[in-house]
C-alpha cells in the first residue's frame, strides 16, 4: 500500500479521469454561472457586461425574498419530517424480533423508486378540492376541514414540502438503516447488562454512533430543500401566483420563461452560495461537536489519571 | 472470470462507441451526398424550365422541421400540408420533430448550440431574441417571390410584418378571439338569462352554485387563460387591454386595470370558478363544460368545432358582460385576442435555407387550407381558395357575421412581446384566482414587472 501511495504517476492517472469529468461537468459550469451573472444575457450570443446590476435587481425583487422564505420553510419541513420518521422507522425495523420487518422496509422505500411526476400526480389527485380523497375523508368523517390545499397562498408550500418529505423519507430511512446495521451488537449487550432500557440504549448508543450518517442526511435534506423545484413545477407551477416559488424556480422563470439568462444566473449563483454555506455550517457544527467531545474525553481521562 | 467479464464489457463499450461514431460519419457522408445532389439538382432544375403540373420544384433535400403536432388542431393541418408537399416538392422530405410544450426552451437550446432545425415554429418573444443573434431568416424576398405576401388578408397584415417591417415568419393563423362559451341548456334549465352586466353575472353565479353547477370551468393551470380572463374584463374599461400594457402605453395602476382586477377578485369570491381552478388542466376543465357540470367556459374560437361536436345546439357564445348595459352594447365590437407576427420561421444557417423558406411558405398556405376545410375555421392568415368540408358551426357563422364590425382586438398571452410582463401577468392572474390575494397586490406586482 505504501508503495502505491509513493507512486505519484499512478495516483494522477487514477484521479485524473474523475477530476477532468468534475471540472468539465461541474466546476466549469459553476464558474460560467458566476461569470454570466454579471451580464445582461438572453441565452444567445455573448451578452453585455452590466456589473452587479442583476444582483441589485435581485435583492430588490420581492419574489427573491419570498423564494428564500419558501426554500427555508421547505428545507425545515422536509428535514424535520424525514429525519424524525426515518429515525423512528429505522430503529423499529432494526429490531430483529419484530414481525414483518421486510415488508415495512420495502414499503418505506417504495416511494423513493417512483417517478417524481407519478408521485406529484398522485398527490394532485388526493389533494383536489372538489374530487380529492383527502377532502372526501374529512367530509365522510364530518370534519369541517375541507379546503383548497394547493390554492392557499400560505399553506401550499407546506403541502408541497410534505409531498417531497413523504417521497424521500425512504431514502433517509435506508441510510439510517445501513448505519444501524454497522453498529456492533456488543454495544447493545453492554448497555443491557448496565441496565439500560431499549429506548435508553438507542438514545445513548444508536443515535450518537449515527452521527456521520445524520450529517449526510442533514446535508441531503437541507440542500435538497433549498434547491427544491420539481414538485412545485409539476403541482402548482410555482403558484398560486408565485406563492410556492423557490430560488430554483425563480431562476427557471427568469432564464427560460423571460429569456433573462443573466438574471437567472444571478439567482443560480445565490443558490450555489446558499448550498455551500449550508454544507460549511453542517460541517462546522459536526466538527465542533467532535472536537468538543474529544476535548471532554481528554479532560475526563486526565482527571481520572490524576486521581 | 471477473477479468474476462470486465474485458468483454469494455470491448462492448468501445465497439458501441465506434459504431455510434461511424453511424454519425455515415450520416455526415449521406448529408454531404444530399447537399451535393441538391446542388446538382438545383443546376438541373434551373436548366429545365418546364416542370410537371402541380410541381413547384424538383430540388432534392431532407429538411428538419420543428412544429406543433399534438392534437387534432395541429395534426390535421400538418398531415395535410405534408401530403400536398409531396406533390409540389416531390423530392423534399420533412423530418418532423414535434414541438415541446416547454415555453420554447428546446428551441432556445437548439439556437444556442447551433442546432436549429431548417424550419421551426416560433413565437413573437423568441423572434426578438433570434433577430439579435442571427438565428432567424428575413423572408421578405421569399414572401414576394412565392406570392405569399399577396395572399395575406388585409385584416391580417398585422401578423405578417414584424415591428421593424420585415417578415420573419410565415403565419397561418389569422387574428383569433377569446370566446365566452355557455351551455344554453343549463341556462334555460335554471331560468338564467345570458348576463349583460356584472351584476347579472353575479346573480347567475349564485343560481348555478345553488344548483350544484360550476358557473365557469377554467383551466387555471395554464397562465394564458387566466390572463385572457383578466384581459376580457380589462377591455370593458379600456379597449387596449393587456396589449396596451405590453406596448408600454400604460401602467397597471390605471383605473381600467385596477377595476378589472377588482372585478375578477369579486367574481372569484362569488365562486365563479371550480375549487381547484389553479391546478385544473385543459382536459379537466373542458370535460366539466362538455359534460354539463359547468355552465360557462372561456377559450379561443378554435374550440367551436369540438364544443359543437359534443354539445350540438346547446352551446353558444355570448358577448363579454360589462359594468352596465351601455358599455355592454359598446363593448360588442371590442374583443380580447388577436394575432402576432409569428409562425413558420427558417434557420438562416440551413444548408438549404432558400428551399426551406419556400417550403415554409408552402406549408403555411396549406395549413390555412386545412384549417378552413377540416377544422371549421375561416380565421386564417391567407385568402385560400378552398371550401370547408362541412358547414362551419353555427357559432362560427355568428362570429363571422360580427367580424367586420370589430373595432379593436388585444393580444393573446403568447403574442406579448415583453416576456417579463407576460410571465408576471400569467403568475399574477393565476394568483387572483384565489380569494385571499388582493387586487392591490396584483396591481403592485404587475407594475413592478412592467418597470423591470
Amino acid at each position: 500500500m505504501k508503495k502505491f501511495y509513493s507512486n505519484k504517476i499512478a495516483i494522477v492517472l487514477f484521479a485524473l479521469p474523475a477530476l477532468a469529468l468534475f471540472t468539465v461537468m461541474v466546476f466549469y459550469p459553476i464558474v460560467q454561472v458566476f461569470l454570466k451573472s454579471f451580464y445582461d444575457w438572453n441565452g444567445l450570443g455573448s451578452g453585455t457586461f452590466i456589473g452587479l446590476d442583476n444582483y441589485t435587481t435581485l435583492f430588490k425583487d420581492t419574489v427573491f425574498h419570498l423564494s428564500n422564505k419558501n426554500a427555508l420553510i421547505f428545507a425545515i419541513v422536509i428535514t424535520v419530517f424525514q429525519m424524525t420518521l426515518a429515525t423512528i422507522f429505522s430503529i423499529v425495523v432494526s429490531n430483529k424480533k419484530m414481525k414483518g420487518r421486510g415488508f415495512l422496509r420495502v414499503s418505506y422505500f417504495i416511494p423513493v423508486v417512483l417517478s417524481v411526476t407519478v408521485v406529484c400526480q398522485l398527490w394532485l389527485a388526493i389533494l383536489n378540492t372538489d374530487t380529492g380523497l383527502l377532502n372526501a375523508i374529512f367530509k365522510a368523517l364530518g370534519i369541517d376541514f375541507q379546503q383548497n390545499w394547493l390554492a392557499n397562498r400560505h399553506k401550499a408550500i407546506y403541502v408541497i414540502a410534505f409531498v417531497n418529505a413523504w417521497q424521500w423519507m425512504g431514502y433517509q430511512f435506508a441510510l439510517l438503516m445501513a448505519g444501524i446495521k454497522s453498529i456492533p451488537s456488543d454495544y447493545y449487550e453492554a448497555a443491557k447488562i448496565d441496565g439500560a432500557s431499549s429506548i435508553m440504549a438507542h438514545r445513548k448508543v444508536t443515535i450518537p454512533l449515527l452521527k456521520e450518517t445524520y450529517k449526510i442526511c442533514l446535508t441531503i435534506s437541507l440542500t435538497g430543500g433549498v434547491k427544491a423545484f420539481t414538485e412545485m413545477f409539476i403541482m402548482t407551477k410555482g403558484g398560486p401566483g408565485n406563492a410556492t416559488y423557490t430560488l430554483t424556480y425563480l431562476m427557471y422563470k427568469a432564464a427560460f420563461r423571460e429569456f433573462r439568462y443573466g438574471y437567472g444566473m444571478a439567482a443560480a449563483s445565490m443558490l450555489v452560495l446558499q448550498c455551500l454555506a449550508i454544507i460549511l455550517i453542517i460541517n462546522w457544527l459536526f466538527r465542533d461537536k467532535e472536537e468538543r467531545s474529544e476535548r471532554k474525553c481528554n479532560k475526563r481521562m486526565a482527571r481520572q489519571l490524576s486521581q | 472470470m471477473r477479468k474476462l467479464t470486465a474485458l468483454v464489457l469494455c470491448g462492448v463499450l468501445c465497439i458501441s462507441t465506434l459504431v455510434g461514431c461511424s453511424k454519425k460519419a455515415n450520416n455526415e457522408k449521406a448529408e454531404n451526398k444530399t447537399t451535393n445532389t441538391t446542388e446538382t439538382t438545383t443546376t438541373t432544375t434551373e436548366e429545365t424550365e418546364a416542370l410537371p403540373e402541380g410541381v413547384l420544384s424538383e430540388e432534392k433535400a431532407t429538411l428538419k422541421i420543428y412544429a406543433q403536432y399534438a392534437d387534432e388542431d395541429t395534426k390535421v393541418p400538418y398531415d395535410y400540408a405534408v401530403e400536398q408537399l409531396k406533390v409540389a416538392y416531390p423530392n423534399v422530405t420533412l423530418e418532423l420533430e414535434p414541438q415541446a410544450q416547454d415555453d420554447g426552451q428546446k428551441l432556445m437550446t437548439y439556437a444556442a448550440t447551433g442546432n436549429l432545425p431548417d424550419i421551426y415554429q416560433v413565437a413573437l418573444a423568441q423572434i426578438e431574441n433570434f433577430k439579435q443573434s442571427g438565428n432567424i431568416m428575413v423572408l421578405n424576398d421569399v414572401a414576394k417571390s412565392t406570392g405569399f405576401e399577396d395572399k395575406v388578408f388585409d385584416s391580417a397584415k398585422n401578423i405578417l410584418y414584424n415591428e421593424d417591417g420585415n417578415i420573419y415568419a410565415f403565419p397561418y393563423a389569422g387574428n383569433e378571439y377569446v370566446v365566452w362559451y355557455y351551455n344554453k341548456a343549463i341556462f334555460e334549465k335554471y331560468n338564467v338569462e345570458v348576463p349583460k352586466t356584472f351584476d347579472q353575472l353575479l346573480t347567475a353565479i349564485e343560481t348555478f352554485k345553488a344548483n350544484g353547477i360550476v358557473p365557469m370551468s377554467m383551466f387555471g393551470a395554464e397562465g394564458w387563460i387566466t390572463a385572457a380572463m383578466y384581459d376580457v374584463l380589462a377591455t370593458r374599461w379600456d379597449a387596449g387591454g393587456i396589449a396596451k400594457l405590453d406596448n408600454g402605453e400604460g401602467t397597471a395602476k390605471e383605473d381600467a386595470y385596477a377595476k378589472a382586477a377588482d372585478m375578477l377578485h369579486t367574481l372569484v369570491k362569488a365562486g365563479m370558478f371550480q375549487g381547484s381552478v389553479t391546478t385544473t388542466n385543459y382536459d379537466q376543465a373542458s370535460e366539466m363544460f362538455l359534460n354539463g357540470e359547468a355552465a360557462m367556459f372561456l377559450n379561443g374560437q378554435w374550440y367551436m368545432t369540438d364544443a359543437t361536436n359534443k354539445l350540438g345546439d346547446d352551446v353558444d357564445w355570448m358577448y363579454y358582460p360589462s359594468y352596465d348595459e351601455a358599455s355592454y352594447e359598446a363593448g360588442k365590437t371590442v374583443w380580447s385576442g388577436g394575432g402576432a407576427a409569428a409562425g413558420y420561421a427558417v434557420n438562416p444557417n440551413s444548408k438549404n435555407a432558400e428551399l426551406a423558406a419556400k417550403v415554409a411558405a408552402f406549408l403555411s398556405e396549406k395549413y390555412c387550407e386545412a384549417k378552413v376545410m377540416y377544422r371549421g375555421t375561416p380565421l386564417v392568415a391567407l385568402d385560400v381558395d378552398v371550401q370547408p368540408e362541412t358547414e362551419f358551426p353555427a357559432m362560427m357563422k355568428k362570429l363571422q357575421a360580427d367580424l367586420p364590425a370589430i373595432t379593436s382586438i388585444t393580444k393573446f398571452d403568447w403574442h406579448l412581446s415583453n416576456a417579463t410582463f407576460k410571465t408576471a401577468l400569467e403568475d399574477q392572474t393565476k394568483y387572483l384566482m384565489i380569494e385571499d390575494y388582493t387586487p392591490e397586490e396584483f396591481i403592485k406586482e404587475l407594475n413592478n414587472a412592467l418597470q423591470q
